[in-house]
């Protein structure tokens, strides 16, 4: 069984789907609050490199999910520094699969247009959540190209539970994915024997209309694809 | 024009300044800066004065932008950095990635039309040498602090452009070195002597672009180092500035 690192155990993406992925990794679940179900946590704050580098030892793969966003300075700090150095202790460590994740970087840019690449261009604004987002991921990419480090960025937009309804006549389906998708992915990355370039990212999401974000990189590079078609979601009810 | 200079006790700081004669200038830098008449080592505009403090200190960074027309940010690093490489590192990227957001953002709300970022052609180094690289080549930034943090701060200066009416130019310099120091030494295809990164920053200070519609003419980015007869990185761009290095390593390329 793989062990696996996982950062961010405690926050608002890691819990929901630590149920799916530890049936099949040896996962150490490391964060520097407890975690909500009471789950045994490894207090790791990402700021620190010493306590990265302890935290990697041993492990076959990193998967990052820290994130800070509701101040400026911690957000830098958090998001900046702390993919350096998870990326370098990941290097020292010899450790050579990471998965990454953050905001979607495409939506305000690409928010008119269709047919937009799920591994277009980051376009992430001056806000400084955006900015932070975006250079960890210039951070990792760098450290996946020069120490081979096979490295897959998750990006999102929302979380959230499969829905129990389809929409309705007045809501609609944003971008998003769902729990159950994104641990689906997450198993996807960590099983990939090599990644183009060492570091491929995916905006990834669940049930987005047809020809706006398509996903054809994430199903040819990860076999991704939503487990319920996004019809489904959409469906009205008509007479037969 | 009020110019805002970071790093004003670097060399290149110290450089840029002495370029930009005619111009009240403001030096900033967490060590202290030479103003005319305390030393005789500079020879800044007399209308300048200075300021010391950290770009990390927000209050100080809004108080250092109030009144400035401009801001050229060297991007070079302070004097006093922490010894132990982690920490040494961890400052670096937080100056380059906060330090460069928060004194863009202040310099922003002021009323700032006009930015210089002072970037790193180390972005290419991962090229072999047996090419032309100009400013279409996608940057390889190596996990390496002095350029990654240089890397980085560029993408956060070019964000600015992207969302204010404001005319940010991004100079990818060579390797600052001065001519007469590096006499009889093997020459390097990224040398830039100081005096012409000097020159390049102020004729990029003239370039005014603030009120394009698109973003992509209020943001450029440019490739300075020396003029060689058979460089590897071009700087055609830089020329439309006006640049004209003469600072060319003649002696060191003819050894």
């Amino acid at each position: 069984m793989k062990k696996i690192l996982l950062l961010g155990a405690s926050g608002l993406i890691a819990p929901h789907i630590i149920p799916v992925l530890e049936k099949d990794y040896d996962l150490r679940l490391a964060d520097i609050k407890d975690h909500p179900d009471g789950k045994p946590i490894q207090t790791v704050d990402v700021r620190d490199y010493g306590q990265v580098r302890e935290a990697v030892e041993g492990m076959d793969a990193v998967m990052n999910f820290t994130v800070l966003r509701h101040d400026d300075t911690l957000s830098f700090q958090v998001n900046t520094i702390g993919a350096w150095n998870v990326m370098k202790a990941v290097a020292d460590a010899g450790i050579k699969k990471v998965i990454h994740t953050g905001p979607a970087q495409t939506l305000l840019l690409y928010a008119h247009d269709m047919d937009v690449p799920v591994d277009a261009p980051d376009a992430p604004s001056s806000d400084y959540y955006f900015i932070t987002k975006h250079l960890s991921n210039e951070i990792v990419r760098s450290f996946a190209r020069r120490h081979e480090i096979h490295t897959v960025c998750y990006l999102f937009q929302g979380l959230a539970p499969r829905p129990t309804e389809p929409a309705s006549k007045t809501s609609t389906r944003d971008f998003l994915i769902i729990y159950d998708d994104l641990a689906v992915a997450c198993r996807q990355g960590l099983e990939l024997p090599s990644v183009p370039g060492f570091y491929q990212a995916f905006n990834l999401h669940s049930h987005y209309g047809p020809g706006k974000y398509n996903l054809e990189k994430a199903e040819r590079i990860l076999g991704y694809a939503p487990q319920e078609a996004w019809w489904d979601w959409q469906r009205r009810p008509t007479e037969d | 024009m009020n110019i805002l200079i970071t790093g004003a006790a670097s060399r290149l700081g110290q450089a840029v300044a002495e370029a930009l004669q005619g111009h009240m200038l403001r030096l900033m830098d967490e060590s202290p800066v030479d103003l005319p008449g305390e030393g005789d080592t500079v020879d800044v505009p007399a209308e300048s004065d200075s300021v010391e403090g950290s770009l990390l200190d927000q209050d100080f960074v809004w108080r250092a932008v109030r009144g400035m027309e401009a801001v050229i940010h060297t991007g070079e690093p302070p004097q006093d950095l922490p010894e132990s490489d982690v920490e040494r590192e961890k400052h670096l990227l937080e100056l380059a990635t906060r330090g460069t957001h928060q004194l863009f953002k202040a310099a922003v709300e002021v009323g700032v039309k006009r930015f210089v970022y002072g970037g790193t052609l180390d972005l290419f180094r991962p090229y072999p040498d047996d090419v032309y690289i100009s400013e279409l080549w996608k940057p390889l930034p190596e996990p390496d602090m002095p350029a990654m943090s240089r890397y980085l701060g560029e993408h956060t200066a070019r964000e600015f452009a992207r969302d204010y009416m404001v005319t940010v130019t991004g100079l990818r310099l060579g390797t600052l070195v001065c001519e007469e120091e590096v006499a009889g030494q093997a020459p390097d295809l990224l040398w830039l002597d100081y005096r012409d990164a000097a020159q390049a920053f102020k004729l990029a200070l003239e370039r005014d672009a603030s009120d394009q519609v698109w973003w992509t003419s209020r943001y450029a980015i440019y490739h300075v180092c020396a003029d060689l007869e058979n460089p590897k990185y071009l700087i055609n761009q830089a020329r439309n500035l006006g640049y004209a290095p003469v600072h060319n390593f003649a002696a060191n390329w003819k050894d």
